[in-house]
């Protein structure tokens, strides 16, 4: 850990802060330095999305990864972005001016908060070490071979465990090695730092301008102080990150839901896409979300459908050449080895996975009362008129929950009875993207709930 | 209404218990010395940590090495023969692990189950070695 590795780390940030810009500046725009600050937390994970999905690509046909490699990715994205700033014009939104708007004082509050939180988990970051047991098993060694050897080095990413995961988390790490100047696994906790702010700064900048701050800032402070989000969300691996991924996709189409601009299904995309190239499972949360969105648009499905099956596609195409270069090593593959349909083989496990799931969705020593909460949420907002934002919310919750029961009930190789450890028990780790996503669905819900009849009307 | 005051009532409450979760774990790993801080999750299998560290110094950064694991090491713990091959290919890389590499790492092994004659090129007189092939 040298002020050397910090340097160079912030550097890689500011980095992937200025793809994410001009990635905006195409899709979106912005019509103020306040708007443009506002954005910034999701232009800052936008960023880190678009480098991880190309570097991972880069990495499977097999371009030499190195120093240069990053610069000269990040740079063409960016010049990308900025040569479709003049084609996409005329699909970016009118933007309001905000300035008349203001900063509330309890929106000045709430972010003293998060402020306050976030300080404190930078000092648990700083001298952190490498202890989590999947981060040094395979997620480090793997950034680690990425690092050292240019690429995806065929003995290790054979050897190491998991190796059907995509390399999107090992490839963001690597690039971090890079800029560290050496694969500092102490300094690289911080990085886990710099996603975890970013996603609270993304989640606050997407709802601050329709959310009241009485709501939002709550919300927020409530998902980041579960006890599980503090104590995991540093791990250098890709739980948490995969989990912003899906709540920062999650919450662009619910917003898209509402309002239909482009911008917010483009921005989703790439977020989708990001999340399949974490890891296997999300495939799993990508999916939730796009049924979601479509079961939340059937009264105009003509529109909303297509919009969404190609925002599928997208993701879908970023991950075929990962797929393409693990199938052809013969690596072992990410379904359950008795087969995705094999449920009624193993019906003595149906009831207990089912257990499993609901009792760790409700763990107040994991997550406190979240989970709960979003179903008052999804009530008050029925209760209050809205049909839109409660639909996709109910809808989202329910099959990301009922895919966690597949995912125990076929996977033969998690042994009956299932224990609440994440050890043994993926369950654990993988609820925490229902919980992260429930930051930013949470707020839209008690939204529509506060507001009423007004909301339902604008959302018809 | 009553909804946000209950989240806002947990937000504060945990916050506090969060920063001060935080600050015991910042005070914890600052009091950590270098090498348990580099070793982290190896300290709950790594009985000698000047092992590895004589290893990478030994074994040349483009070298191979075998780790011959057993159950004569003292001070070892549950997980240190099943998993001491894992950790070091962590922490040994860029290091290959090789089944016929000249470099062993003798975790507890028995030498005379080698194959081929070996030089012991660091020995902590605890069951752990270094050692070359000299065949």
């Amino acid at each position: 850990m040298t002020v050397r590795a910090l340097v160079g780390l912030a550097v890689f940030n500011v980095f992937l802060l200025g793809i994410g810009i001009a990635t905006l500046a195409a899709l979106r725009g912005w019509r103020t330095w306040h708007d443009l600050v506002r954005i910034g937390g999701l232009a800052y994970l936008l960023g880190v999305a678009l480098m991880g999905v190309t570097l991972s690509i880069e990495l499977v046909v097999g371009i030499p990864f190195s120093f240069a490699t990053i610069v000269l990715t990040g740079a063409a994205l960016a010049l990308a972005a900025v040569a479709l700033r003049r084609p996409l014009a005329r699909w970016r939104p009118e933007l309001p001016d905000t300035r008349a708007q203001g900063v509330a004082l309890v929106a000045l509050a709430g972010a003293a908060l998060v402020v306050v939180y976030l300080e404190a988990l930078f000092r648990s970051a700083r001298l952190s070490s490498l202890s989590a047991w999947d981060a040094w098993a395979f997620w480090v060694p793997k950034a680690k071979a990425i690092y050292f050897f240019g690429g995806l080095d065929e003995q290790f990413f054979r050897e190491l465990a998991n190796p059907s995961y995509p390399p999107l988390v090992p490839a963001l790490e690597a690039s971090a090695f890079h800029f560290m100047g050496s694969a500092d696994v102490v300094t690289l906790h911080v990085q886990f730092w710099f996603f975890a702010c970013g996603f609270a700064a993304a989640v606050a900048g997407l709802l601050a301008p329709r959310v009241s701050p009485y709501v939002l800032w709550p919300c927020i402070v409530l998902v980041l102080v579960t006890p599980r989000v503090v104590g995991r969300n540093l791990d250098p691996q890709a739980d948490f990150l995969l989990d912003y991924f899906f709540a920062l996709a999650a919450l662009l189409v619910a917003l898209w839901l509402v309002d239909r601009e482009p911008w917010l299904l483009a921005t989703a995309s790439v977020f989708m896409a990001a999340a399949v190239m974490t890891k296997r499972e999300g495939q799993l949360l990508v999916a939730c979300v796009v049924v979601a969105g479509a079961v939340a648009s059937w009264r105009r499905w003509r529109y909303a459908w297509p919009r969404l099956a190609l925002v599928a596609g997208v993701a879908v195409a970023a991950l075929v050449p990962w797929r393409i270069w693990f199938s052809s090593r013969d690596l072992t593959g990410d379904l359950p080895s008795a087969g995705a349909l094999a449920l009624f083989h193993n019906l003595d496990r149906g009831w207990p996975a089912f257990q499993s799931v609901v009792t760790t969705f409700f763990d107040y020593d994991l997550w406190l009362v979240v989970v709960p909460l979003v179903g008052v949420g999804v009530i008050l907002a029925f209760l209050a008129g809205a049909r839109t934002l409660p639909t996709y919310a109910l809808t989202l919750y329910t099959l990301v929950l009922a895919g966690f029961v597949w995912v125990l009930w076929s996977f033969t190789e998690l042994e009956l009875p299932f224990v609440q450890d994440e050890g043994v028990n993926p369950i654990v780790r993988l609820s925490a993207s229902l919980v992260v996503a429930s930051a930013a669905i949470l707020p839209l819900l008690l939204d529509a709930a506060w507001r009423g009849s007004q909301r339902a009307a604008e959302e018809s | 209404m009553s909804c946000v005051v209950v989240i806002a009532a947990f937000g504060l409450v945990y916050l506090v218990r969060a920063v001060d979760r935080l600050d015991d774990i910042s005070s914890t790993n600052a009091s950590m010395n270098l090498d348990d801080r580099e070793f982290g999750g190896g300290n709950s299998l790594v009985v000698d940590k000047r092992a590895l560290y004589e290893a990478r110094s030994l074994i040349p950064e483009d070298g191979r090495y075998r780790i011959a694991a057993g159950p004569g090491v003292d001070g070892a713990t549950d997980l240190t023969e099943p998993y001491i091959d894992q950790y070091a290919r962590y922490f040994l890389m860029p290091r290959r692990p090789d089944p016929s590499a000249e470099w062993i790492l003798c975790y507890g092994c028995d030498r005379a189950d080698l194959e081929r004659p070996a030089d012991v090129v660091w020995d902590n007189g605890a069951g752990i070695s270094i050692l070359r092939e000299s065949g």
